[in-house]
């Protein structure tokens, strides 16, 4: 009993480095920004109580909350199922056994190191409507290729658009191990019934890999919802704000305007959205997502 | 020997500067302080000097360029009225726009520093190629607009040359035209947002007016080809007339210095006169500061005439001094032969600090109805009208916050 409490404190011990640092400057912070939800207050002068005004205004009164709302959705709901199916089409491909795959798998991972800025910068250039790569080949194929990110029609697709960048990083190789560890006597057995490549996939591979999908699914959700480095970077939120995304409007309230309070409330606002569509995710999942151990019924 | 009292002061700075001239020159200048700078990068320089006030250590002094009452005006900077009654500090050197800039409701919080000063530049060959006197560079806004056609050639359809780009810049052109124009942009006393004066709208108007033979996406298609040093459009001579600042001068100088060129005064409203927009890089002591006495002897130091003309002159691209008797000193209009209508234009600018406590917000939306007209969504009434009404109920929130902190906060003297 002495030895387990003698364990038990030392683990604590060992631990504190993380618990310290998570309740200062992890939990702290996104309690005290709940109280500043309901302050005006702009960091250099004291805090104003005012109540659920924030919210009143953000919900009823500021027509870019909607705006920021809006786009952030299209960009969420657009980009997440595109780079859910594009990785896991790649990682179906660098699965087979071919020679050289091991090479593949690299070159298409390496593109996902770059940070965010870099390649805001690097695509900025890749979509200039001008001189950019990308119009040149629309161009060679006889295309007129689109303003991108000029056009507020565009903008939006051409920042998803650079969303493939990154189809062979990491989500790509979670689900190639997810496809390497379905058991191979299954797809053995869907042969024998007769069935083909799609039964393969639709029968086998898919269940089995459905749990790593849907715990994809809640990341790239949670993630778009936080686009924010591209727009900064690229767009400043135009053009006509065509892609003042949550995040953008939230930094521009805290850091341009120093409006801590209100922009704590959109913070606590996206939580709550965060929190709803990861619910709804969580109702639908049952209905498609396989668990081989019979968790999660 | 007595150990010298330490100044700390920082500045915001590109990766060249180490120790600025200014410091040098006063560290070596006398024996009991010791100003100890420490550069701050651009990016996030706010935030840094934010935190660092609110650490309550902050530097001695900070050099900023964000307009001083948006500091002020959250009591985030030290009044300096008693030390400039005190020393009878003589605040007549500085160009009027600027020494206005200084203050909030009233009172002093920062000296100006440093500046640059705007002007037409004019491409003196292409004005002759198409047929322009190369000696009588556009004089009004009316102006600009016959020059630009004349100038701007299209190749299979494509804008391969524009006289003029609105767009193109730091400077808002139809701020300027407002300017010109004596907008005020708010009430005297500060509190109702007026955007949709006639003289704003007419700006809006002449811009929107200037697109009628271009479209605004294939002007941003052709800007989107120009970049930096021999990128620049008026370097690569792809536009034909740009306002810059005075060190645009040395810019042409280091990457086209066989460009025959010419500087003129920013063009006027019909016959008004010439008006120009400007802020200064400006020295404050941040509240919670130690070390104000020494700090103060330091910023006084730095504007002095003699500071001035050493630091102006010492870089690769020249600062503007705040100092007019600096800015018209012979050697400094030396340096180049249009250094003479950067000072002339430097008497007549106005500052761009209009409402502190929504400064973001105010420019922000000003932009945002720029592009709604430019880009037909609205006519320029409504799109300055709904800026205007976003504008106004931000102020007044801020407002209120303003009236209440008014009351249990104080205001940090010298």
């Amino acid at each position: 009993m002495r030895a387990l409490n003698k364990n038990t404190v030392w683990g604590y011990l060992f631990a504190s480095p993380w618990i310290v640092g998570f309740l200062l400057f992890g939990l702290y912070p996104i309690l005290v920004s709940f109280w500043y939800s309901l302050c005006q207050y702009d960091v250099l002068r004291i805090p104003q109580y005012i109540g659920l005004r924030n919210y009143r205004e953000l919900l009823f009164e500021d027509h870019y909350f909607y705006t920021a709302v809006w786009n952030t959705l299209f960009y969420t709901l657009v980009r997440t199922p595109l780079v859910i199916v594009g990785s896991l089409l790649l990682a179906m491909l660098v699965s087979k056994a071919v020679r050289g795959v091991r090479l593949f798998r690299t070159i298409y991972f390496i593109p996902s190191i770059i940070s965010g800025v870099i390649l805001s910068v690097l695509w900025m250039w890749l979509l200039n409507p001008e001189y950019g790569l990308v119009n040149s080949t629309l161009q060679f194929f006889g295309l007129q290729g689109p303003l991108w990110l000029i056009d507020p029609r565009w903008s939006k697709p051409a920042i998803i658009l650079m969303s493939v960048w990154s189809l062979g990083g990491g989500r790509m190789l979670v689900f190639l191990a997810a496809i390497q560890n379905v058991p191979k006597h299954f797809y053995e057995a869907v042969e024998m019934d007769g069935g083909g490549w799609w039964a393969r996939f639709r029968h086998v591979t898919l269940p089995f890999i459905s749990p790593v999908l849907f715990l994809w699914f809640i990341f790239e959700i949670i993630g778009s919802l936080q686009v924010f480095v591209e727009a900064y970077v690229m767009t400043k939120g135009g053009p006509l704000n065509s892609t003042l995304f949550y995040n953008l409007y939230l930094y521009n309230k805290a850091f341009d305007d120093f409006d801590m309070g209100y922009a704590s409330a959109l913070a606590w606002l996206l939580f709550i959205l965060a929190g709803i569509i990861t619910l709804i995710q969580f109702r639908v999942s049952r209905k498609w997502v396989y668990y081989s151990g019979g968790v999660g019924k | 020997m007595a150990r010298r009292r330490v100044v700390k002061y920082w500045f915001v700075a590109g990766v060249k500067d180490n120790i600025p001239l200014c410091v040098q020159l006063f560290n070596a200048a006398q024996e009991s302080i010791r100003v100890v700078s420490t550069p701050i990068p651009w990016n996030e320089h706010e935030k840094k000097v934010l935190t660092a006030i609110l650490s309550g250590d902050p530097p001695d002094v900070v050099n900023l360029v964000t307009p001083v009452p948006k500091w002020a005006a959250r009591k985030a900077l030290v009044a300096l009225d008693p030390a400039i009654t005190r020393d009878h500090f003589d605040t007549t050197r500085f160009f009027p726009s600027l020494w206005q800039e200084m203050s909030y409701r009233g009172r002093t919080y920062a000296l100006p520093a440093y500046t640059g000063s705007y002007a037409l530049f004019y491409n003196r060959r292409l004005l002759r190629e198409a047929g322009l006197d190369p000696d009588r560079p556009p004089a009004n806004w009316q102006e600009i607009q016959d020059y630009s056609r004349r100038l701007t050639r299209r190749e299979n359809g494509r804008i391969v040359r524009m006289g003029f780009i609105p767009q193109y810049g730091t400077i808002e052109t139809p701020l300027i035209i407002a300017f010109e124009q004596g907008a005020r942009f708010i009430d005297p006393a500060g509190t109702r947002v007026q955007l949709t004066a006639p003289e704003v709208v007419s700006a809006l108007q002449w811009e929107r007016d200037f697109f009628d033979l271009y479209t605004v996406e294939e002007v941003s298609a052709f800007m989107g080809g120009f970049g930096y040093g021999n990128q620049q459009g008026f370097i690569a001579e792809k536009v034909a007339l740009f306002i810059n600042d005075n060190s645009f001068i040395d810019q042409i100088a280091r990457y086209h210095p066989e460009l025959d060129y010419g500087v003129a005064m920013i063009p006027a409203w019909g016959e008004g006169p010439s008006a120009s927009s400007a802020g200064s890089w400006w020295l404050a002591i941040p509240r919670g500061a130690k070390n104000r006495e020494d700090a103060w002897t330091f910023m006084k130091f730095v504007v002095s005439r003699e500071t001035q003309l050493a630091e102006s002159m010492s870089r690769d691209e020249t600062l503007f001094p705040v100092n007019r008797f600096a800015a018209n000193d012979s050697d400094f209009l030396g340096m180049h032969r249009y250094m003479a209508i950067f000072s002339r234009q430097m008497e007549q600018t106005r500052s761009k600090s209009i409402v502190p406590l929504v400064h973001d917000i105010f420019w922000r939306e000003f932009s945002l109805a720029r592009e709604r007209s430019l880009r037909g969504v609205m006519s320029p009434e409504q799109a300055l009208g709904q800026a205007e009404r976003t504008i106004q109920a931000f102020l007044d929130r801020a407002l209120e916050y303003d009236r209440y902190v008014d009351a249990r906060m104080e205001t940090t003297e010298f």
